[in-house]
């Protein structure tokens, strides 16, 4: 048995997941194929409908 | 993004692939390849020396390839790991030829040009599958003419002109104006050059080139070898100034976008590509018109859909908000075609549903809205975790259980189960975060799981 999780994916929703499960003590492999996080989110310039920064 | 980078319980594997799974829920097997960076991630401190001095200039995928990077880099500026890599597909000294400056320059002697692929195993309980989504390729839209005229760009293109860390610093500068201002410092490069070369016949004959080339042209100088270069690279030097010259006069009348047409449902709700709708772009649209008239308070823009589809908290008060205060326009229609006008300014042929004209309106910028399509690789993913995919080639889910797939003990959210905006992604996210969680902690309670 094996207590840890794997992400696959390190955009807007692997980056919550990843910060959920490791905030309840679980310990979590995020793999993103690219060589930074952050997705297609941190592309965005801002976020609907506030005008949020993205990231 | 920096909480992930620096959680002590998540450990980031970036820049790697998942290669294949064995084993059921609770006790799965994983293989992960890292692929190499040619970068020691424990030397490098991402100060980016060595991408300053890399002689090799590419496209830049992070900023849509509208900008360019080096073929040692960061992801883009901000990314998490800073660690930089070297791109093997463009990297000279990987490409057999003579380089290594990077290597040379690395105060922190990270770059290693022999580091090969890792792979590894790794033993978890649960899988969160959170792959995203591709953005959809519009040249597929032959009447949109995306690839052939300049001033079509996609929602994400137009995303990074917008931001400030973009290739335009946030100020929206129209590609084939950018094309042309290139084109003007590449010739005046050359100008600079053949000008140096004429100052040394001048020098030597005392003389400036104009003067001597009427006399030359007259036939003064015949069988003259020195002065036949020199009226040569003359001509040559007129055949560079001439273009740059009417070039120079064209850039004077640039100013940044200011008319722009948003098209709607560009490979969504078509039923040649994607019958769905991909849900986040009405929004994306206004959102992008909203901040393109802050950025520029001259700019009107007219976004043009079926119908506007503002379904979320607080989504219709900020379609009324772009229209009563960003000079958003809204018309009821779907663009039939966008062909090449005068001055590089995209025409867009439209029926106005509500006047029941047809139209043809010319813009500075066009941005199509595409749709949410499935990542490239799906398929092969989906067959590597053994999990199931829709008609559409996103992750299978039923309506009750919209982060279970189909296989127990691995789950899926966002964009990778269907197209969704970012609070459903971060929603999704949480929910499957709890799913997984469930699984181990308490696996041999949870044989079937209780629906509502």
């Amino acid at each position: 048995m094996s207590k840890d999780v794997l992400v696959i994916g390190g955009g807007i929703a692997g980056m919550q997941a990843s910060l959920d499960l490791a905030d309840m003590g679980i310990k979590v492999y995020l793999v993103e194929k690219l060589p930074s996080i952050g997705g297609k989110m941190a592309q965005l310039d801002k976020t609907f409908p506030t005008n949020d920064c993205a990231i | 993004m920096l909480d992930v980078g620096r959680h002590p319980n998540i450990e980031l594997l970036a820049y790697s692939e998942v290669e294949g799974l064995k084993g059921t829920a609770g006790e799965f097997t994983i293989t992960v390849r890292k692929k190499t960076r040619y970068v020691e991630e424990d030397k490098c401190t991402g100060c980016g020396a060595c991408a300053e001095k890399c002689p090799t200039v590419v496209p830049d995928a992070f900023n849509e390839g509208l900008g360019e990077r080096k073929a040692i880099y960061s992801y883009f500026a901000q990314g998490i790991p800073s660690t930089h890599t070297i791109d093997a597909d463009h990297c000279r000294q990987l490409n057999g030829k003579k380089c290594g400056i990077c290597a040379k320059t690395c105060q922190a002697d990270a770059i290693n040009f022999d580091k090969k692929d890792q792979v590894i195993e790794l033993d978890v309980g649960a899988v969160i599958i959170a792959a995203g989504y591709d953005v959809f390729d519009p040249s597929q839209i032959p009447e949109y003419h995306y690839t052939e005229i300049p001033n079509v760009v996609t929602a994400i293109e137009f995303e990074r002109l917008l931001s400030a860390s973009g290739p335009t610093e946030g100020h929206l500068d129209r590609p084939s104006d950018r094309a042309v201002l290139k084109e003007i410092a590449s010739l005046e490069k050359q100008a600079k050059k053949s000008q140096k070369t004429l100052a040394r016949f001048e020098e030597k004959y005392n003389e400036s080139s104009a003067s001597f080339y009427d006399k030359f042209q007259g036939g003064q100088y015949e069988g003259d070898e020195d002065r036949q270069k020199w009226a040569d690279k003359y001509a040559a030097h007129l055949a560079i100034v001439e273009p740059l010259e009417s070039l120079q006069k064209k850039a004077e009348g640039f100013t940044v976008a200011r008319r722009l047409a948003f098209i709607q449902c560009v490979g969504s709700r078509d039923f040649r590509f994607y019958p769905f709708c991909s849900g986040y772009c009405c929004m994306h649209s206004i959102k992008e018109a909203i901040i393109a008239h802050e950025h520029e308070p001259e700019t009107a823009s007219v976004i043009f859909g079926m119908d506007i589809r503002a379904v979320g908290k607080g989504f219709e008060e900020y379609k009324i908000r772009g229209g009563n205060d960003s000079n958003v326009s809204y018309v009821r229609g779907r663009v039939a075609e966008i062909s090449a006008g005068p001055d590089d300014n995209p025409v867009v042929t439209f029926e106005d549903t509500r006047e029941r004209k047809v139209k043809n309106q010319a813009f500075d910028l066009v941005v199509l809205a595409t749709a949410c399509a499935p990542i490239k690789g799906m398929a092969a993913l989906a067959e590597t975790l053994g999990v199931a995919l829709d008609p559409y080639g996103f992750i299978k889910t039923s309506p009750l259980s919209p982060v279970d797939t189909e296989t127990p003990g691995i789950f899926v959210c966002g964009c990778a189960e269907s197209p969704m905006d970012v609070p459903e992604s971060v929603a999704q996210a949480s929910s499957a975060a709890e799913r997984a969680a469930e699984v181990v902690f308490q696996p041999e309670m949870k044989e079937e799981k209780a629906v509502a």
